[in-house]
């Protein structure tokens, strides 16, 4: 009785052993899971991905879209994916801050990704110190967009568009036109038409709402105070109740109804997937259009071509399970070929040099090159992000709100966010 | 006093149960019961209480996903106190309690007394009521959103040629709320059934006998049918004002995910504000704290009301 005891034991033992040495170096992964925070077209995606099969023999399974309530659960829990690619930079330092993933220097060295082939402004969302949090994939920029034939019939040269925000300002008012019931027919610029571009326009400014290393907050900087201030201006001229019952009129975005298309508007700040062949050549061919970098204030001629870059980046959970697989799937992602390939497809911009010179991206013609060139600008820039981003982004919104919507004082309602966050920075800062 | 020989026990004013007697029977009778219970009882440790009593560890903490929490002993509850969004939240949320949930149980009894009078196509109108209430309520808030744009909607559409000058509703922070407010009464298909079931048990003889002493319609109204169904609308008083403090997936749907609250924080609600700081900032100790605040504000409004109840409540039986 004693001896298959014995027996039985040796094996149990012997078992523990060779899992354990197994453990000290995991085997290669038959599969790698991918999450993707965006993605109109999974199936391209998961093509895209099936090259990185048939190279490597390790099946690759990508989930895009995924819902952002999974993405946190994901990455506490014990099964998280193995590359995780969010849609924005502002996510990545919180996560990091909490521990859930990884700083990415070794994987950069494992997967031999060469990060100086990448534009500086999106790499910079990813940058803490001397730390690398993630890398960029794609990136989007803004620029100002013109209806040439509105133009014309407000008396304007079509192919001259404003070179200074004064000048835009000046433009925008011959381009509205109200009705005989007071009510608006035609706006020629919304400061916020679709979203807030109040990053853009501060950069213009010279500022932001952070100083550039992030170690400081400066949401009541005087470039924030003129940035929104400039931006009150169209409100108070046009009504802010007129101008809301006007945008709320609006077609759909994205649909041949949306209002720079329809002719509503004559001026707007939008991104470079607007000129690919998804947008604007699909929905409205027929558009009189052009397309330049955002003019800046006429005091300050230097910042021309000023952009704020902003877009998907990529991380590896904390919780991968086999780390060295996630880098060299991570430095595929990075390889030039596979941006071009990845971001001409749904006309973004790519975030490497040698991705930007493929002929792919001239080939969307000339417009989508004025956003190709922008890359490369002095003044090109990103979103700076701290761990703290959320939630100052959300107050900055409301006091943008109110600043726009109520004619709130900008100086007032700045010091006021500055004085609710500056000790939480501060405290952020210091942990 | 139902039982003379056994003493009252009271607890807030509450009637206790009679204090139980142990026999071998009612042990037996205690553990057979439990067994019947078991997989209720289970599901509830495992799923409310322990994830409550957690939750209630974290408030006092400061969360970490993948480590320890820190304990900050009150600080959480101290910080809400100074956070201006904590109060503008709970200003909306109370808003929608005070106004919305009694023009919602005075709209619905309205309805339920009309598809209880005896007509032609009765049925039919109580189906056509009734509808909206099964219409799932993310579809049924992009509608609304629809009917209320102020330029091509249906209702600024109509007001415009009644000569009114429809107001901005959902851009609109003073309009905002309202305009909730009608979505809600919109989906009142639920409520209006439960009076219509009330109103059903309302003992013909007395309406008959009332009749026959002259009373008329508003008389009856008054003094009988309101009266006989003050149970029901006791019951849809507490669930309607405690569905309401967790007032959250139309506020989210407007807000489009990116513009919770929006505009200007009129429709940034207590579950709102609280979601933010949980799955948005990452605060979940902070969100922890939030969330047992409002318990202990919806435990205290059912206590009050319950408590006021026996005033306006009549149990026939």
């Amino acid at each position: 009785m004693k001896k298959p005891f014995f027996l039985l034991s040796c094996m149990v033992i012997l078992s523990i052993m060779l899992s354990a040495c197994g453990a000290a170096k995991p085997a290669e992964p038959t599969v790698l899971r991918v999450w993707i925070q965006w993605g109109d077209n999974p199936q391209q995606i998961q093509t895209l991905f099936d090259k990185y099969t048939a190279l490597s023999g390790i099946k690759v399974e990508v989930t895009a879209p995924i819902e952002d309530d999974k993405v946190l659960p994901a990455l506490t829990g014990s099964n998280p994916p193995d590359i995780l690619v969010l849609s924005g930079g502002d996510l990545a330092k919180s996560f990091y801050k909490e521990g859930l993933v990884d700083e990415l220097s070794s994987a950069i060295k494992t997967g031999n990704i060469d990060t100086a082939d990448m534009f500086p402004a999106p790499l910079s969302q990813c940058q803490q110190g001397e730390l690398t949090l993630c890398l960029p994939w794609g990136t989007d920029a803004y620029a100002l967009f013109w209806n040439k034939d509105l133009f014309e019939a407000a008396g304007l040269d079509p192919e001259k568009p404003p070179s200074t925000m004064e000048e835009l300002v000046e433009y925008a008012d011959k381009l509205t036109i109200v009705g005989a019931d007071g009510k608006l027919e035609q706006v020629g610029f919304i400061p916020d038409h679709s979203w807030s571009h109040n990053d853009l326009y501060v950069r213009n400014f010279g500022g932001f709402w952070y100083n550039n290393e992030g170690t400081q907050l400066t949401t009541n900087s005087q470039a924030m105070i003129d940035a929104l201030t400039w931006q009150q201006q169209f409100y108070t001229k046009y009504g802010v109740t007129n101008l809301q019952a006007f945008s709320s009129g609006f077609g759909e975005y994205g649909s041949p109804d949306a209002p720079f298309y329809a002719g509503k508007v004559a001026m707007m700040v939008e991104g470079e997937w607007q000129v690919g062949p998804n947008f604007i050549p699909a929905l409205k061919p027929e558009l009189n259009y052009g397309v330049v970098a955002f003019p800046p204030p006429a005091a300050h001629p230097e910042r021309a071509g000023t952009i704020v870059n902003q877009g998907t980046v990529v991380v590896i959970p904390s919780g991968a399970a086999n780390k060295d697989a996630s880098a060299k799937l991570l430095a595929w992602m990075m390889s030039p070929a596979i941006v071009a390939e990845e971001f001409c497809f749904n006309a973004n911009l790519p975030t490497s040099k040698k991705a930007a010179a493929d002929p792919c991206f001239k080939d969307m013609g000339p417009k989508f090159q004025v956003f190709v060139d922008l890359m490369s600008s002095p003044n090109a820039y990103a979103v700076i992000n701290t761990p703290l981003s959320f939630e100052l982004n959300d107050a900055l919104s409301s006091a943008e709100e109110a600043i726009l919507y109520t004619g709130a004082d900008p100086k007032t309602t700045l010091d006021a966010v500055q004085a609710e966050f500056e000790p939480k920075f501060n405290e952020m800062m210091k942990k | 006093m139902d039982n003379p020989g056994v003493p009252e026990r009271k607890i807030l004013g509450f009637q206790l149960p009679p204090k139980v007697v142990w026999t071998k029977r009612t042990k037996a009778d205690l553990r057979t019961g439990l067994l019947f219970l078991s997989p209720w009882l289970i599901g509830f440790f495992a799923f409310t209480l322990y994830p409550m009593l957690v939750s209630l560890y974290y408030s006092f903490t400061i969360y970490h996903s993948k480590r320890a929490p820190e304990w900050v002993g009150l600080e959480n509850y101290l910080k809400l106190f100074s956070d201006q969004k904590f109060f503008i939240s709970l200003n909306n949320t109370i808003y929608m309690v005070v106004i919305a949930v009694p023009l919602g149980l005075f709209a619905s009894f309205l309805c339920a007394l009309l598809l209880n009078l005896k007509v032609r196509g009765q049925a039919f109108y109580r189906v056509v009521y009734f509808l909206p209430s099964i219409v799932p309520t993310v579809a049924g808030t992009i509608l609304f959103l629809w009917l209320l744009n102020p330029q091509v909607g249906l209702v600024n559409t109509l007001l415009a040629r009644l000569g009114i000058d429809g107001p901005n509703w959902m851009a609109d922070p003073n309009w905002a709320k309202p305009a909730l407010i009608l979505l809600g009464m919109w989906g009142m298909g639920g409520t209006i059934i439960i009076y219509l079931s009330g109103l059903q048990d309302v003992p013909t003889s007395l309406i008959e006998a009332a009749e026959l002493d002259g009373a008329n319609w508003f008389q009856r109204l008054w003094y009988i049918t309101i009266p006989m169904v003050s149970p029901i609308t006791l019951f849809n008083l507490i669930t309607g004002m405690i569905g309401m403090f967790q007032y959250f997936a139309q506020a989210y749907v407007v807000g489009g995910g990116d513009n919770l609250g929006r505009p200007l924080n009129s429709t940034l609600f207590y579950s709102v504000y609280l979601y933010q700081n949980a799955f948005l900032f990452l605060k979940m100790g902070y969100a922890s704290a939030m969330a047992w605040i409002l318990f202990v504000i919806i435990l205290c409004f059912t206590l009050l009301l319950l408590k006021v109840s026996d005033r306006f409540t009549y149990y026939a039986g």
